[in-house]
């Protein structure tokens, strides 16, 4: 096992660029091949050392033997864990965009908040970020309409706009609240929301599932109805609670799923001004 | 400065040169017969020889380009790389940056691309990028098929007038020829219909895609300009569209070509590009099948067309063409986003991202239909090596298409591997073709022809006094089987050696060493003044009225153009 710890020096007002300081490349690296190596920032290259004191300590095989540890303050290091494959990724601190962009394997944990686009179209591997992030998490690059395909997102925090936008695989587990338009344009997957969420989530999904446990602002049209259900098992996982289950988004002949908490969104119930504390009637309202 | 290469071996299809060893000596950017004692030596022996490439047909500048950048960003990310003490920082894979384009086809030993579609109104912004590509020289044809002066024209089959059009306008935007898409076609799009066939009309316009066609060619002849009428007939992309094809083509063969110098360069009265978007049977996409053999053997049997592939790469990429309705029709399959644009009074345009996936039937059974056409036509001096990029791949995929067209076995394994759809094998002959090109040939479709398609003498070709445009490719011919070893030659031919242009190293070893501006090929037809003043007085009235531009700032004036080269012609007759 090899613990490589980059000990942040300063904070940069240009971004760095990471995405070359991954497991699956560095795993054999000692500590002199990182002071010969030079670090993209902006528009040139500097010495990586310029930034972190970086201590190695073991050695490593594989990159699925290397755990990298990131102190400080990471605002400005952009693609943390950008295409690994494997290994393990501790960010004490934020993170900058992209983190986890596109991995496929191995484990990345923040400390902290992330800018956008963490998890980025990643197809395997987890990210756990105890902060919040920004917009587009687990969503697709921007103009790309394939994003996260697998793997496992968690966000204590908060998630901003767009979260799993063109969603084609994978969980994203949101615990705090969320931002508009989450799951937009996603084509399977699932994303959970344990807060509340801002509007409209689901917009043009074709297929895939959304369970939001909080309060939703303000549901789309194109979203109808289905049933009220008790404790789903929604890709094999159950979920505790009654939901009122939507299909949409309709404007596209979607087959999607979202699942809103009866108890905190009864206004939502079509049945809602006929009945105080039962949805039985919903089976009958549904269709009008 | 004077260079020799020593020791290659030569292929020059134009002067009949096929794997000779021998020198070629270059000065002061021209090729020259021999040098002096101080000339600097380049040790090339045994090393593939060629003169540099020249696309027929690509898309490389233009507003269409831009729009391509801007809402595919996803596109743009790929092929990114930092900047270097010679180059800028690259990106973008299906439709890379200016500068990209520019480094990408010096890196595969071209020098010079056609860029294959011009809309007059949007001619400047043309020119402007062409003026940040660097190291390649190109030639771009304006779009004619449906300008509604020359639907008009033909219409009352005013073919005098029709060329002295032409001529001004060539002028006017610094064009080199003629391109007509999908006549008639995008013109009916502009009231959301299109055109069916070689006999059908446009909305309003009591003219056919026949008439136009025919007319275009009878003026181009009549002006005497270097290249032919470069067609995109109608239905691309239909099934069932072998038929138009043959039908436009076959339609234009008793139209005399002109006897002027600079058409006399040219065998051709058309060129048909990306003839495999143009090769199909059947009446959908489920009973699509091969029309390759129809076409091939319809090249084979008449010398007064020539024509370019547009071979499916079985990438994912962009496609983007003046054919707006076929984008429509493309979005409709596909459901991916889709750019629509109206040039007023002149064209039309679209750009949907495509996926060719060999998983695929239909990509598939294109991949399968462009090399078929490849390996049936007999006279490689009719087709050219194309991609029609990026609509059917990358240009920078050549490479990988010379190593299929050099391999047979390498054809096959792909079919009985299942690295293609089994389609290949079901609805055409490729599995049943064993013929393989060999460099010369490969010479002659990637550069040779391309250049006499054009009408070029002074590139193309290694004669003295021809521009010193060169590629030196790290394979030696006599100690290597190409069949064997497909990977082998497009490695070879992604990174040439040596690319040399007007005596200019700008790549060795696969890196760019050196850079240059591009230079723009226009036509300048002469004696013609009178007629194009005729002309211009009758169109203005129009133009004043309906165009949403001035006059004064239609025209592409002298400092939009990057390092011109004017080619003068004679017009018939003067």
């Amino acid at each position: 096992m090899k613990t490589i710890t980059f000990d942040v020096k300063k904070r940069n007002q240009i971004a760095l660029e990471m995405d070359e300081v991954i497991p699956d490349k560095i795993y054999s690296w000692e500590a002199e091949d990182f002071d010969k190596y030079a670090v993209p920032v902006g528009n040139s290259r500097f010495p990586i050392t310029d930034f972190f004191d970086i201590t190695v300590e073991g050695t490593a095989d594989s990159p699925a033997e290397v755990k990298m540890i990131f102190n400080g303050d990471c605002g400005r290091v952009k693609y943390i864990g950008n295409k690994m494959s494997a290994g393990e990724i501790i960010v004490n601190g934020d993170a900058d965009l992209h983190v986890g962009a596109e991995m496929s394997g191995g484990a990345i944990t923040v400390h902290g908040n992330c800018e956008a686009h963490a998890g980025r179209e990643m197809t395997g591997g987890t990210l756990e970020i105890f902060g919040n992030t920004k917009e587009f998490t687990g969503a697709s690059y921007i103009g790309e309409w394939r994003g996260m395909r697998g793997g496992k997102i968690t966000v204590h925090g908060n998630a901003g706009k767009q979260c799993g936008e063109c969603l084609v695989g994978g969980h994203i587990h949101v615990k705090g609240d969320c931002d508009i338009l989450a799951g937009i344009h996603m084509r399977k997957g699932l994303i959970e929301i344990d807060g509340n969420v801002n509007r409209w989530p689901g917009g043009q999904m074709k297929n895939g599932n959304i369970i939001i446990r909080g309060r939703l602002g303000r549901l789309l049209e194109g979203f109808v109805e289905e049933e009220i259900v008790t404790n789903p098992v929604i890709n094999g996982i159950e979920f505790d609670g009654t939901f009122i289950k939507y299909k949409g988004d309709i404007a596209l002949k979607g087959k999607g799923h979202l699942y809103i908490d009866a108890e905190k969104n009864r206004d939502k119930l079509s049945a809602w001004e006929d009945e105080d504390d039962e949805y039985i009637s919903l089976g009958d309202n549904r269709l009008r | 400065m004077e260079y020799i290469l020593k020791n290659g071996i030569v292929y020059d299809p134009a002067n009949e040169i096929k794997g000779e060893k021998k020198d070629v000596c270059f000065k002061d950017g021209k090729i020259v017969e021999d040098v002096s004692a101080a000339a600097k030596e380049i040790d090339v022996t045994d090393k593939i020889v060629m003169p540099a490439g020249v696309d027929t047909h690509a898309h490389v500048a233009g507003p269409k380009l831009v729009l391509g950048r801007l809402y595919r960003p996803e596109d743009s990310r790929r092929g990114v790389t930092q900047k270097t003490k010679n180059e800028r920082g690259e990106s973008g894979f299906s439709i890379p940056s200016c500068p990209t384009t520019g480094y990408r086809y010096s890196r595969m030993g071209y020098g010079t691309v056609c860029e294959a579609a011009m809309p007059p109104l949007e001619a400047k912004h043309t020119h402007e990028e062409i003026c940040i590509i660097p190291n390649i020289d190109i030639n771009p044809l304006t779009l004619f098929g449906n300008n509604w002066f020359i639907l008009e024209m033909a219409r009352e089959n005013k073919i005098d007038e029709m060329a002295a059009f032409i001529s001004a306008w060539l002028k006017i935007t610094k064009g080199y020829g003629v391109k007509i898409v999908n006549p008639c076609g995008s013109e009916a799009w502009g009231w959301g219909m299109n055109v069916h066939g070689y006999d059908d009309k446009p909305p309003y316009f009591d003219v056919t895609s026949r008439e136009v066609v025919r007319a275009l060619a009878k003026a181009n002849e009549k002006l005497g300009l270097p290249h032919s009428i470069h067609i995109h007939p109608n239905d691309l992309g239909h099934p069932g569209n072998t038929n138009t094809t043959i039908e436009t083509l076959d339609s234009l063969k008793d139209i005399v070509k002109s006897n002027s110098k600079a058409a006399s360069v040219r065998d051709q009265i058309v060129h048909c590009t990306h003839m495999q978007f143009h090769s199909y049977t059947g009446t959908n996409w489920r009973d699509a099948g091969s029309g390759a053999e129809e076409v091939a053997k319809f090249l084979n049997h008449n010398k007064h067309v020539t024509g370019d592939i547009g071979q499916v790469t079985l990438d994912e990429t962009t496609t983007m063409t003046a054919d707006a309705p076929m984008e429509y029709d493309l979005y409709q399959l596909s459901g991916l986003k889709w750019v629509n644009a109206d040039i007023e009074c002149e064209t039309a345009a679209g750009i949907i991202p495509c996926i060719y996936s060999p998983k695929t039937p239909v990509s598939t059974l294109q991949w399968a239909i462009g090399l078929e056409l490849f390996l049936l036509t007999k006279d490689p001096w009719q087709i050219n090596l194309t991609t029609d990029h990026p609509n059917a791949g990358p240009f920078t995929r050549y490479p990988r298409i010379i190593s299929w067209l050099m391999s047979a076995p390498k054809r096959i394994s792909m079919i009985e591997n299942g690295e293609v759809h089994n389609w290949a094998e079901k609805r055409t002959s490729l599995a049943t073709l064993d013929r393989e090109y060999d460099f010369y040939d490969i010479a002659t479709i990637t550069r040779a022809s391309n250049a006499r398609v054009h009408g070029f003498t002074d590139r193309g070709n290694l004669s003295v006094g021809s521009n010193a445009d060169i590629a030196v490719y790290d394979l030696e011919p006599n100690n290597f089987d190409p069949s064997k070893d497909p990977e082998a030659v497009e490695k070879a031919f992604s990174r040439a050696k040596y690319t040399i242009k007007d005596g200019q190293i700008m790549v060795q070893d696969g890196e760019i060493v050196s850079t240059k501006p591009s230079q723009v090929l226009w036509t300048n037809v002469k004696g013609i003044e009178d007629q194009e003043k005729a002309v211009l007085d009758q169109v203005m009235p129009f133009f004043t009225q309906y165009y949403s531009v001035k006059w004064e700032n239609y025209k592409v004036h002298d400092h939009f153009l990057s390092n011109p080269i004017r080619v003068d012609v004679e017009m018939e007759g003067k």
